[in-house]
């Protein structure tokens, strides 16, 4: 049985690091849910899967480029390469998912595009099986960019930027938390101020209204889809830079966070969904930390349930008016 | 002036009240199933499906038997549960499968060797089911509360928290890890009654189906009883069904009860079978595959979850990789034949595509064999007869590594121009398309069958559920904006 | 088109059943009849075929994949050699999906149920392994596994002339590991982390056994391999001034992204990995010590490996899912010289099947223990079956020190 560890400030403050960082990553997933189910009220499980492709295709950028080890570009147009690729291609794929396996279902009862979202996910997640096989693949981020990656020593990416009390923090550390806030950021701007993001809100509150003020809801909603998979994209990359490995299963699991994260922020809020996900990676930093592997999971699905029971819509949700 | 009978009525949508009629100028499988369901009533449905059966075990091997047999029966069990909670009472309950865990658990600790425990299966299981009924309840409590997506978050939770607490936490209980850890718990002893051991899989599968036979009627008159009647009312608007006084929240503790109390059963006839339960058999996967069932039978009706149990469990063992791949083959041509044939209109043209392909086929397969014959030197795997005539028609390279992924991306993007094209282009498109998945087959699919399968899986889920959103034997809804 | 579709889907149903029971005709083996399998003849022919349990997809595939592998190389190797062009060998896969035992036994049951199966390669987890004795015993098929390290599943007894492993169990690593740690690294402060799967808590519990017995300060840790990447909450709680981290994991990446995140934490442990991570591709942490086989990692076989299937990797945790291949195959040799075998013959032979140590791609002469006396069980090695002990050099080579 692992002993809880003492309070200590270094302790504390690495522990937070940890929590912001992988925070950001579920608020960027949590995000293209939260958009999705405010526009739709669908859930779209396919979602994990297509920040797994994201990652995927930055890898591929990566290899195509002449591999971690020995990249034809220097760092930092390559890593902004594959954000761009990554990005671009996973909301491609988000459009095409909506195209071709949400939009029959438009009128459907609810709980069916739950299943044609899992045939998604299967169908993706096993395409990259098919094609990349079951090793993992790495981004090698240890040593990218680094003089000699073949005598392990550290890329600049792990390069500590500052340090607070003792604790590193690391480059691609404050990478992550950076475009997260930027994309966060633009993200409200656009949806506040924009005429799409107008659009995309008319429709999040009455689609039949907007479709009679002569809003185009089909394009609308392929925006959202758009939007959703690029943030993802984004969060795969950003998840392949931190933390190497990319292998077929990954969206499975990181989606499944990315939802929690934004049912617990409140679902169909945006600001809700980067609450939520903030709280989850601390959580489950603080948790795992303090109380080790064994009783840290444990405790995070806790702290969870006991938030939504003390706030049943959500941290930042709307209480849901029903209509009768 | 209009006749009488054609004034609008006073007080009445019509639009509403001709639903009836329309329903019955349905055309198709509804109709089907409608006109069945009047000349066959349910107990001769269930009569009719307990026989047929009944005679599995006298033709099938012991293999096919534990694959199609047992698992289907083992999936109908859980799915009739489900269909309590999410059919009847809709509630999302992603944290079902954790109930399997823990009447499967509970199971294992009182007849195994674990704690030296081995009670009679009449004692166990009745004591497991209400055990798990009560956990049920439990966890029904935060229904009043949480609505919707929130409860679903919270029963994800509450699922997950199972697994974790089963294989990590394991608890030390009398000396020894409560749950086994990753190991979970072995040696379960068979389904005993009154001294007869339920040792050999003929006996497990009819239990399992005279199990089946009880659940299925109980739900049945459950469900025409005055508390199904609440249930539907539930939840077709809970907010209604509140102001009709109907006790909502106690309406969906007894479906959280009830559910579970069924899974629970489950889990004992699981725990027998397998003889070992370990953590990795309650986690998403199996959630994800009750779901599927249930919703894809259509959400509510029994028929449904048995008619959807089976159309999943028996595709997915079907296109198994240790089942001969030459019956896969077989399946697969076939299907793709039945499909042009059936979903092409006028007939004549999709008989005159099936034509078109065979011949693009030869031709194709001659011009690269006179150009570069390497392409056309692999050769078939598991052939069986088919195989040799395929072998002549597709062209399947040897060598050339990447073929096989090339031609998969190229069908996927074949498949996607196809439906964006219309009209003559669409059907001269569908020949090379329908050429290249066979060549896809081949080349990649039975090098990786296992992989293969959940492709397949996957694109069935899709495309059934874009046919059908309702499921199978669900009636398409009529919802009122 | 929806009925047209529909009624189509609902006859390929029907056809699919119905092909799927026909497929199987010649195995008409009924539940009651245990004893017919066993001793049932099989014609040998010109193919033997044999089953090969693994988790090919989910969450294990990484491992699952590379067992497969290497066990279908050793047939392409076998069937390419011109003495075998008359007995050639087939492989039929199942997808046994670790850690969900309920595919394992359904893998099994269909493999005891295929008449022409003479003998399985697999299954990989310690779990799969429990669950599917009872089909694989009463189809009287032998099974040897890769990777199945949970020192019961021979030392119970129950498994006797059925079950076997190229793999030595969790008793045999462990002291090996525990003696090495205390005599030759001389640590006294010890973290053990293991990964919440049978393999890693069967060895990581022997190890801290033996080494809180001789007084080291052991920590033990627990962490979800398979879906943890961050393992900074972790590290944060392994002491600065650990000397030795034990990591009994399976999946090499994971070892290697661990020990590069303890590095930028700036801990300067030693980590010390067991046979699972032995992978020279990917687990590369300079310093660090890994048991393995004695293997010769020039081998022209391996080499051959990662030339072709490998793709450029030796993946060597499929290693000895190509030794058991090979004893199968010498088994099925054997058994089939008279033209037809049955499984209980083919059984026999596993049990006595030696594998001198040039042939041996792991290093030693295999021979399996008929009874045994703790720590080895009917269907281990005998010994000189052991690991040995690598350490990674400054460039990322491993070599061997004990």
């Amino acid at each position: 049985m692992e002993l809880p560890l003492a309070f200590n400030d270094q302790l504390f403050i690495q522990l937070t690091v940890n929590g912001v960082t992988l925070g950001s990553l579920y608020a960027l997933i949590a995000l293209g849910y939260t958009m999705v189910y405010g526009i739709l009220k669908l859930l779209n499980f396919a979602h994990g899967d297509v920040y797994m492709i994201g990652a995927f295709i930055g890898y591929g950028v990566l290899s195509g480029l002449g591999g971690p080890l020995s990249p034809d570009l220097a760092l930092a147009p390559l890593i902004l390469l594959m954000f761009l690729a990554a990005m671009l291609g996973s909301g491609l794929l988000g459009v095409a998912i909506e195209r071709f396996a949400y939009r029959p279902l438009r009128d459907a009862p609810r709980l069916a595009p739950l299943i044609t979202a899992l045939g998604v996910s299967f169908f993706l997640q096993n395409s990259v099986l098919l094609l990349f096989g079951a090793q993992f693949r790495t981004y090698n981020s240890f040593v990218l960019g680094s003089p000699t990656p073949e005598l392990f020593e550290p890329g600049p990416l792990i390069d500590p930027v500052f340090k607070i009390r003792g604790v590193n923090i690391q480059l691609i550390q404050l990478m992550v938390l950076l475009v997260t806030v930027a994309l966060c950021v633009v993200l409200t701007l656009f949806v506040a101020r924009t005429r799409v993001g107008k659009a995309m809100r008319a429709t999040a509150y009455d689609r039949e209204g907007a479709m009679m003020m002569g809003i185009d809801v089909d394009r609308v909603i392929a925006s959202t889809f758009f939007i959703s998979s690029v943030l993802a994209g984004a969060a795969g990359v950003m998840f392949g830079l931190l933390f190497s490995q990319v292998f077929h299963f990954m969206g499975f699991l990181a989606g499944l966070k990315g939802f929690t994260a934004a049912v617990v922020g409140g679902i169909g809020s945006i600001p809700g969904a980067m609450l939520g996900g903030l709280l989850v990676g601390l959580t489950e930093a603080y948790a795992s930390g303090y109380l080790g592997g064994r009783w840290g999971d444990l405790t995070v699905f806790g702290v969870l349930i006991l938030v939504l029971l003390v706030r049943p819509s959500g941290l930042l949700g709307s209480k849901a008016i029903q209509k009768v | 002036m209009d006749a009488p009978d054609q004034q609008p009525r006073v007080g009445v949508d019509d639009w509403v009240a001709q639903h009836e009629d329309r329903v019955d100028q349905r055309t198709g499988f509804a109709a089907l199933r409608r006109r069945l369901g009047r000349y066959v009533p349910p107990p001769v449905q269930l009569a009719l499906f307990t026989l047929l059966a009944a005679t599995l075990p006298f033709w099938m091997d012991r293999g096919d038997l534990f694959a199609y047999g047992i698992f289907t029966l083992m999936y109908i069990l859980l799915g009739l549960g489900l269909n309590v909670v999410v059919g009847y009472a809709g509630l999302l309950d992603l944290g079902y499968v954790a109930f399997f865990g823990i009447g499967a658990y509970s199971y294992a600790l009182l007849s195994s060797d674990h704690y030296g425990i081995h009670w009679p299966a009449l004692a166990t299981i009745p004591l497991v089911m209400v055990g798990t009924a009560l956990v049920g309840l439990l966890l029904g409590l935060t229904s009043r509360r949480l609505l919707g997506d929130y409860l679903a978050i919270v029963t994800l939770f509450f699922g997950q928290a199972f697994v974790v607490f089963v294989n990590a936490v394991n608890p030390i209980v009398h000396g020894q890890g409560l749950t086994g850890g990753p190991n979970g718990v072995a040696d379960i002893d068979p389904l005993r009654f009154f001294g007869y051991e339920l040792t050999t899989r003929r006996q497990q599968y009819l239990f399992l189906l005279g199990a089946v036979v009880v659940v299925l009627t109980a739900l049945h008159f459950l469900s025409e009883s005055r508390t199904g009647r609440a249930w539907r009312a539930l939840r077709e608007d809970p907010l209604a069904a509140g102001a009709m006084s109907i006790p909502v929240h106690r309406l969906k503790l007894m479906a959280f009860a009830i559910g579970s109390a069924i899974a629970g059963l489950a889990g004992c006839i699981f725990a027998s079978v397998l003889t070992a339960v370990s953590p990795g058999n309650f986690g998403l996967p199996i959630l994800i595959t009750i779901y599927a069932i249930v919703i894809l039978g259509g959400i509510g009706s029994l028929t449904g979850v048995v008619l959807g149990a089976i159309v999943i469990n028996v595709s997915f063992q079907f296109l198994a990789p240790e089942n001969p791949q030459s019956n896969a083959r077989v399946l697969f041509y076939g299907v793709l034949v039945l499909l042009l044939l059936l979903t092409v209109r006028p007939r004549w043209v999709g008989a005159a595509l099936v034509a078109a392909v065979l011949a693009f086929g030869i031709v194709t397969q001659a011009i690269v064999e006179a150009l570069a014959p390497s392409w056309t030197g692999g050769s078939i795997v598991q052939g069986g007869r088919l195989g040799g005539v395929i072998d002549d028609w597709a062209v399947i390279p040897s060598g050339h590594g990447n073929f096989g992924n090339v031609a998969y991306v190229a069908l996927v993007v074949a498949v996607i121009v196809v439906t964006r094209l219309h009209g003559w282009w669409q059907t001269a498109a569908l020949v090379p398309t329908v050429y290249l998945a066979a060549i896809v087959w081949e080349t990649s699919f039975v090098e990786q069958p296992a992989v293969a399968r959940w492709i397949l899986f996957g694109a069935l889920l899709i495309g059934l559920m874009t046919v059908r959103p309702q499921g199978l034997l669900g009636t398409p809804r009529v919802e009122i904006v | 088109m929806k009925k047209g579709f529909f009624v189509a889907a609902l006859v390929a149903a029907l056809a699919a059943t119905a092909a799927a029971f026909g497929g199987n005709a010649p195995a008409r083996s009924g539940p009651t009849a245990a004893a017919g399998p066993d001793t049932a003849l099989i014609r040998c022919g010109r193919t033997r075929t044999i089953g090969v349990a693994a988790p090919v997809t989910g969450p294990a595939a990484s491992i699952g994949a590379q067992q497969a592998r290497w066990a279908r190389f050793f047939v392409t190797r076998y069937n390419a050699r011109r003495a075998n062009r008359r007995k050639k060998l087939r492989v039929i896969v199942g997808d046994t999906q670790l850690p969900d035992t309920a595919q394992a036994i359904q893998v099994a049951e269909r493999f005891a149920s295929n008449s022409a199966i003479l003998g399985v390669v697999g299954p990989a987890g310690s779990q799969e392994v429990q669950v599917s004795t009872a089909p694989l015993k009463s189809g009287g098929l032998a099974f040897i596994s890769g990777s199945a390290t949970r020192t019961t599943l021979t030392t119970d007894r129950t498994r006797r002339g059925f079950f076997f492993r190229t793999v030595p169990n969790d008793d045999q690593q462990g002291p090996k590991v525990a003696s090495h740690i205390r005599s030759v690294v001389r640590a006294s402060r010890v973290v053990i982390i293991d990964s919440q799967n049978s393999y890693s808590t069967g060895l990581s519990d022997t190890v801290q056994r033996i080494l809180s017995n001789a007084n080291v300060n052991v920590r033990r840790e627990s962490v979800n391999e398979e879906t943890t990447t961050d393992f900074s909450s972790l590290i944060a709680r392994i002491p600065g001034d650990t000397q030795v981290v034990y990591v009994p994991w399976q999946l090499a990446p994971k070892a290697q992204l661990f020990g590069q995140q303890l590095r930028a934490a700036g801990k300067t442990a030693r980590l010390f990995g067991s046979d699972g991570l032995f992978d020279p591709d990917t687990f590369k942490i300079p310093g660090s010590l890994v048991s393995f086989f004695p293997i010769d990692l020039t081998d022209p076989v391996i080499r051959q490996y990662r030339a072709g299937p490998g793709g450029g990797e030796s993946q060597l945790f499929g290693l000895p899912s190509y030794a058991a291949t090979q004893v199968l195959a010498q088994a099925i040799d054997k058994s089939c010289a008279n033209g037809n075998a049955t499984r209980a013959e083919v059984r026999r032979n596993v049990a006595s099947t030696v594998i001198q140590k040039p042939n041996s791609l792991l290093g030693f002469t295999q021979k399996f223990v008929q009874r045994g006396t703790f720590p080895l069980g009917p269907g281990d090695m005998q010994r000189p079956a052991d690991f040995g002990i690598y350490r990674i050099s400054a460039t990322g080579n491993y070599v061997r020190v004990a």
